[in-house]
């Protein structure tokens, strides 16, 4: 989709790798996502991926890295809504075997029919056709570091 | 003649908080939380409960502010370059998704 055609262009899903390269302050990713969002490309961010990657760092300076995203103009934070959302996270856990915060984040990009943004395209490729409909991801990389 | 005590009071120069003017809203808050405004301007250590609200949203502000700068400041950090290969690689790998995730 064009982003010049005044249609919002579908949405990334950033899983726990992504999140945890925020949160130890990755230049790179940091202003990957900056650019993202200027470029009006939604980015989701499901709460239990940000919980994994607080949990990787536990310092106030990274946390902070990560309310940061709630200031983004296109970032959305995907919270479990109800119970009915909590059960739907339990079903993917025991589906797909992954943990929760990673379940969650196949959860969202099932649902909302858009690929996960992850630094670490291998952990998901075992998964990809874990659901209904298969999961798709988009690595970001460095070509050039091949 | 102008009164001296009248003079002496005056602010020695402008001070924006003192002068600006406020706008009246209406919000709800936790009955907890109001009680503890109202606590603190019995005990004498905030002026009104509009004070306290505008002071907590002041930090708020300020707060917003550093986190924002810190990500500008990290994130200038990058090289470009690099940064822009980056994003045409996940700009291309998206054009490669099937048209539904697009």
């Amino acid at each position: 989709m064009s982003e010049d055609d005044g249609a919002v262009p579908p949405s990334y899903v950033s899983d726990v790798s992504t999140l945890i390269a925020i949160a130890r302050g990755d230049a790179r990713v940091m202003s990957l996502v900056q650019e993202l969002d200027a470029k009006g490309w939604p980015l989701i961010m499901p709460a239990l991926a940000l919980t994994a990657a607080s949990l990787d760092s536990r310092s106030d300076e990274a946390d902070e890295l990560l309310e940061g995203l709630e200031l983004f103009e296109n970032v959305t934070i995907a919270s479990l809504q109800d119970a009915e959302q909590a059960l739907a996270l339990a079903a993917v856990i025991a589906r797909t075997g992954l943990a929760p915060w990673d379940a969650h984040v196949a959860m969202v990009a099932d649902s909302q029919v858009c690929p996960i943004l992850t630094l670490d395209a291998a952990k998901w490729r075992p998964h990809l056709g874990d659901l209904d409909e298969p999961l798709h991801i988009v690595e970001i990389a460095d070509p050039d570091e091949g | 003649m102008p009164c001296p005590n009248l003079l002496s009071s005056r602010p020695s120069k402008y001070d924006p908080g003192m002068s600006e003017r406020k706008t009246r809203v209406t919000v709800t808050i936790d009955p907890r939380l109001a009680a503890y405004a109202e606590q603190l301007v019995e005990s004498g250590k905030a002026e009104s409960v509009s004070a306290v609200i505008n002071g907590a949203l002041s930090e708020r502000v300020e707060r917003d502010r550093r986190i924002r700068r810190r990500w500008k400041e990290l994130a200038a950090q990058a090289d470009p370059a690099k940064v822009e290969r980056m994003l045409a690689h996940v700009e291309a790998q998206r054009a490669q998704l099937p048209p539904t995730h697009r």
